[in-house]
């Protein structure tokens, strides 16, 4: 009994049965004491470990998360850590961004033979997160916004109408495809015949990623198709290619080349050429390089409680309409994590907590695939930041893998792939 | 509802002592669901499985937790307790209020509040969980041992004389690992070479062992009954089936002047050698770094000397696929290279080895006494071939040192060093022994005799103290040591210092654990399954290990361990069917959208890329899907899976979740 209100810090462990569950099995058989904080979760592997585990760990009021598995190289199932590795590695960055308090989030390495070692592992971060008082996660936060700098925002000639309806218009009369998937005047266009070519248009109005319609199952019922790209939305084509969702052979690619439609996304494009399609429209000079990430650096001058006091604000928002995941190309689950109810593993009510699962749970679905088309923020009815959640992730993927999604089609899954030389320093 | 039982052990007083099992047990039957909860004293005994198989059947109970010890010490009891009273094993989960609770936390109120918690968290697994059939996999009946030294020899036999086909991969050209060098062992002094021979001959000619030697296992696929090892068989630009051994070419060899490795650097052979005369197979390897024809196209005698054709030049390495359903690790021992800086060990430069010639290692001492040795059994100094009238023999360098070595005993030095005095006493008559010792470690069937013996009866004189510093003087070694029972340092003029270094594991052997996901610690030494219940199994299902390259140890117990390891291998081929744990993958083919990120990211190629058809053949959709026989339930796809249609049953989405939910 204490006399004081000592604060007893609750501590999730999620560990792998092979390695550190046997390790702490073999702090007990040594009789090595450590305080009685921790809760542990068996999990066959590391590799089991998705990063919702986390989230929902501190959303039932665990004030430090613990992931512990075996050493690189040792994983009883051969590469399960090196997944789970890479996942931590680029969620972690989503989370700083986010603005969760990294300090309580601790990743370990610990063998069956290492006692000592998690008796150790566990005295510190129950130590250190007695210091750092109860987390409660989504609150008491200042309202705080970023200073976020000049863009510039290119804008190009859009010269190239004519020829485009005129490339539609052979397709169709020659039955070269039955539909071209195109910008109308005020939305996407569906041509089937070659007489309505003209409803194709080419202008700075052209934002949309038509790429999205190619999961629809009645536009694939239209039978084979023509689509126009430009470069970014390209980028959409190889992914879905690399995943299986398209036959690139069963599609004609119409690319649009593109000095820029005037909004920030435009900054530094190094696609304004496109380099896949089966036709090219158009040329564009190459843009002026800028630094593409500039604006999360912004975000991240800000301190982690402003940082999380500016999402919280944002997300509350957030009426989980879902038309970030309807626009985007890569969103194209038959079932969607977030409408499963067996468990519920995200909550489906406009609450904070529930938003924060749900906009982690979408950003990082996208890590390593999302091509910064920018259709999610563009469609946000709430007006919420989502680029900056993709873009952290995005520099992430650049950063710790030099990977950039949609460039060769040839390319592993950045998630699903790992390297025995991926970065770990925040590792025990 | 859920009808789920709940038993807290008390584990005698293990469990009871510290955490308050009735306040647990008061508290937990208050969780939803929970029909019963009680505590006993030892529930894995007879009378306290018997009372849960009752309390099974009396509350028609759908679920049970067992509150108790770790799931690695009794979940298969709990399981088949369960089973016995008619309720699929696998709606049973454990607590583990032992080993990470009761043993690791002295509050009670602390211990107590956990171990309610840990209950509430099984609880709501054991709600959520399948029943589950275990599934049946074939098994290929035969074996294979990794490793041609004593140990590997008794496995192999073992297996093979029990009616299973062994294949053995043996490193070096010739089996018979570091057993083949020595000259006589402890503590019967028999000859080593004499009492091993034999059982070499008898792998050689075993109509059941299949021998790879100068080859390497070089990839493992698949899993216990099942694997498909494919092995590197090393050119040894010599062809086997042609070669009689007559030796003729080693003798037209102008490359004389190479290091032995069988002698230990003690004595030379030529580029083409034989290892060893009684090497198994009888057949010599061309060493690929110094023979000139290899390098240069320079000579090429010994393919013009040999009758029977056999030197082929144009040798490459080969690849082969051996499919086994058991896997023996025999891979031995090296002695620690004194001088060198190795990880922790900061290396022993002060005494001298590698700069003074006739400081030597115990295995090259068993060279050098050894009648088929580099001198023919002649103890003679390697600097100038004299007979050294003084030799001092150091133990422990490099064991037992935490400051600068390995923590740990290499067990066997103490015997044969007392070994070494005898041996050098009855070949040197004139000559002393001095031991500079910690302690005497002889503890087997009549060792403590025989190392009285070299102290009484050969008149090794042994000082308890460490050696400081070796130098030379005058082509003689002064040793500087101290004898802690008298009080007085002490120094000998020596002409010969031989030092009982550190068991290490073989090179590679992490290498190689990792291909089979075997566990070993931080000094290299495969890990065994539990160190008092399971010394000869391991993690991985199917791999076994024994002998040195699981701990320092001597002759007879490498030998007792290997038959160990061959009867457990005995006990995985005695069908020619295994069950296996059914907690494996599976996918909800109705919501994969084909991805294939699953696919990628399976350690075991397990999943298909497969298409979903009607009835009457007609296509759906593309799905992935789960090979039931390869996934080894690591759970990696369902991580990887954006639409979470990939779930693995044991640790299903639901399960994990109401896991973490119970922890409010």
């Amino acid at each position: 009994m204490s006399e004081t209100n000592t604060f007893e810090p609750k501590i999730v462990a999620f560990v792998c049965n092979w390695c550190t569950y046997l390790g702490a099995d073999l702090a007990g058989t040594s009789r090595m004491e450590y305080p009685a904080n921790v809760r542990i979760v068996r999990l066959p592997c590391t590799g089991r470990i998705d990063f919702n585990l986390l989230v929902k760990a501190f959303e039932m009021q665990a004030d430090a998360v613990l992931i512990s598995g075996c050493h690189p190289g040792d994983c009883h199932y051969n590469s399960g850590n090196f997944h789970a590795r890479r996942r931590w590695m680029l969620f972690r960055d989503l989370l700083d961004l986010l603005g969760f308090d990294m300090r309580r989030i601790h990743f370990s390495w610990i063998s069956a033979a290492e006692g000592h070692k998690f008796q150790q592992t566990v005295v510190e971060i129950t130590e250190e997160t007695r210091k750092l008082g109860p987390y409660k996660v989504y609150e008491g936060m200042p309202v705080a916004y970023p200073k976020f700098s000049e863009t510039v925002m290119p804008l190009g000639d859009f010269s190239t109408q004519a020829e485009l309806r005129e490339s539609a218009r052979k397709l169709l009369s020659e039955s070269k495809v039955q539909v071209v998937i195109g910008y109308g005047e005020r939305g996407p266009v569906f041509v089937t015949k070659a007489e309505d070519a003209d409803k194709l248009v080419w202008n700075k109005e052209c934002l949309a990623n038509l790429t999205a319609y190619l999961k629809r199952k009645e536009i694939k019922a239209l039978g084979k198709a023509a689509i126009v790209v430009k470069g970014c939305d390209e980028r959409a084509l190889v992914v879905l290619e690399q995943e299986s969702q398209i036959e690139r052979a069963k599609l004609h690619v119409i690319g649009m080349a593109c000095e820029g439609l005037g909004i920030p996304k435009c900054a530094g494009c190094q696609v304004r050429q496109p380099r896949f399609a089966d036709e090219v429209i158009g040329e564009a000079k190459p843009a002026d390089p800028t630094d593409h990430y500039a604006a999360l650096d912004d975000l991240m001058a800000m301190s982690p409680e402003e940082r999380m006091g500016f999402w919280a604000e944002q997300f509350d928002r957030c009426q989980r309409c879902y038309a970030c995941r309807q626009v985007c190309p890569m969103c194209y689950c038959e079932q969607c994590l977030v409408d499963k109810n067996q468990p519920q593993e995200i909550e489906t009510s406009p609450t904070r907590k529930g938003n924060f699962a749900w906009q982690i749970t979408r950003a990082f679905h996208q890590a390593g695939r999302c091509v910064g088309c920018g259709e999610c923020t563009r469609v946000c009815p709430a007006g919420i930041d989502l680029w900056a959640l993709n873009l952290v992730l995005e520099r992430s993927a650049e950063k710790n893998f030099a990977y950039r999604a949609g460039v060769e089609k040839s390319d592993p899954f950045l998630i699903g792939s790992y390297s025995v030389k991926d970065k770990e320093e925040f590792i025990r | 509802m859920a009808r789920i039982g709940v038993f807290v052990c008390w584990c005698g007083e293990n469990i009871a002592r510290t955490v308050d099992v009735d306040r647990v047990v008061q508290e937990v039957a208050k969780l939803p669901g929970v029909r019963c909860a009680v505590n006993y004293k030892y529930t894995c005994s007879d009378p306290g499985q018997a009372m849960i198989r009752e309390k099974i059947v009396s509350d028609k109970l759908d679920g049970v937790v067992v509150a108790s010890c770790s799931p690695h010490m009794h979940l298969k009891t709990f399981r088949k307790t369960a089973q016995a009273a008619g309720l699929n094993p696998y709606l049973l989960e454990m607590a583990n209020i032992r080993e990470q609770c009761s043993w690791v936390h002295h509050d009670r109120d602390q211990a107590t509040a956990k171990a309610i918690e840990l209950i509430r968290l099984a609880v709501a697994k054991v709600k959520n969980d399948h029943a589950l059939e275990p599934i049946k996999v074939p098994v290929t009946r035969r074996a294979m041992v990794v490793g041609g030294g004593v140990a590997g020899i008794q496995a192999a036999l073992d297996i093979a004389d029990a009616g299973y086909e062994v294949v053995m991969v043996e490193r070096d050209p010739s089996i018979g690992g570091k057993m083949a060098g020595l000259s006589e062992t402890f503590p019967t002094l028999d000859c080593s070479q004499c009492i091993l021979t034999p059982r070499m001959v008898d792998v050689g000619q075993h109509p059941r062992i299949k021998l790879y030697t100068y080859s390497e296992v070089e990839a493992v696929e698949g899993f216990v009954g099942n694997f498909e090892i494919t092995i590197r068989q090393k050119a040894r630009y010599v062809d086997v089936t042609k070669c009689t051994g007559c030796g003729e070419c080693s003798k037209v060899c102008p490359l004389k002047k190479n290091k032995s490795e069988f002698d230990f650097g003690m004595g030379m052979r030529p580029a083409i050698y034989m290892p060893f005369p009684q090497a198994v197979p009888a057949r010599p390897v061309i060493d690929k770094n110094v023979c000139a024809k290899l390098i240069r196209n320079g000579c090429g005698l010994c393919e013009k000397k040999c009758a029977a054709g056999a030197i082929n030049f144009e040798d490459t390495d080969r690849l082969v696929k051996e499919k086994v359903g058991a896997v023996v690790l025999a891979t031995g021992f090296k002695l620690y290279d004194i001088g060198k800086k190795d990880g922790k060990i900061a290396g022993y430069g002060e005494y001298g080895y590698g700069k003074y010639k006739d400081v030597i290692d115990s295995l090259q001492f068993e060279r050098l006494v050894s009648a088929s040795g580099p001198t023919n059994g002649e103890i003679k100094r390697p600097s100038d071939g004299k007979t050294p009238k003084n030799v001092v023999f150091i133990s422990c360098v490099g064991s037992r040192d935490n400051a600068k070595g390995l923590p740990y005993c290499s067990k066997i030095c103490c015997m044969y060093t007392a070994k070494h005095t005898m041996l050098y006493k009855h070949k040197v008559h004139e000559g002393q022994a001095h031991v500079f010792y910690m302690d005497i470690r002889s503890g087997g069937k009549g060792y403590d005799e025989f190392v009285r013996r070299a102290i009484e009866q050969d008149g090794a004189k042994y000082y308890r103290g460490r050696v400081s510093k070796i130098t030379e003087q005058d082509g003689k070694l002064i040793v500087r040591g101290a004898d802690t029972l008298s009080g007085e340092p002490v120094t000998i003029e020596a002409e010969m210092v031989v030092l009982a270094s550190a068991m290490q594991p073989a090179d590679g052997v992490t290498q190689l654990a990792q291909k089979l996901n075997v566990g070993y610690d931080e000094f290299g030494f495969l890990m065994e399954g539990h160190p008092k219940l399971r010394p000869v199994e391991t993690n991985a299902a199917g791999v076994y290990i024994c002998g040195a390259a699981q701990a320092p140890k001597d002759i007879p117990e490498s030998v007792a361990q290997a038959s160990a390891a061959a009867s457990k291998v005995l006990i995985t081929l005695a069908s020619s069917e295994l069950t296996r744990e059914p907690e494996i993958a599976h996918i909800d083919e109705k919501i994969c959208a084909a991805c294939y990120r699953c696919y990628e990211a399976c350690p075991y190629h397990a999943i298909e890329k497969a298409e979903v058809r009607t009835p009457r053949g007609v296509f759906v959709k593309h799905t992935a899907r789960v090979n039931a026989g390869l996934c080894m339930g690591c759970g990696t796809c369902v991580a990887v899976c954006p639409s979470k249609s990939a779930d693995i049953e044991g640790f299903t989405e639901q399960e994990t979740y109401a896991m973490v939910a119970s922890l409010i």
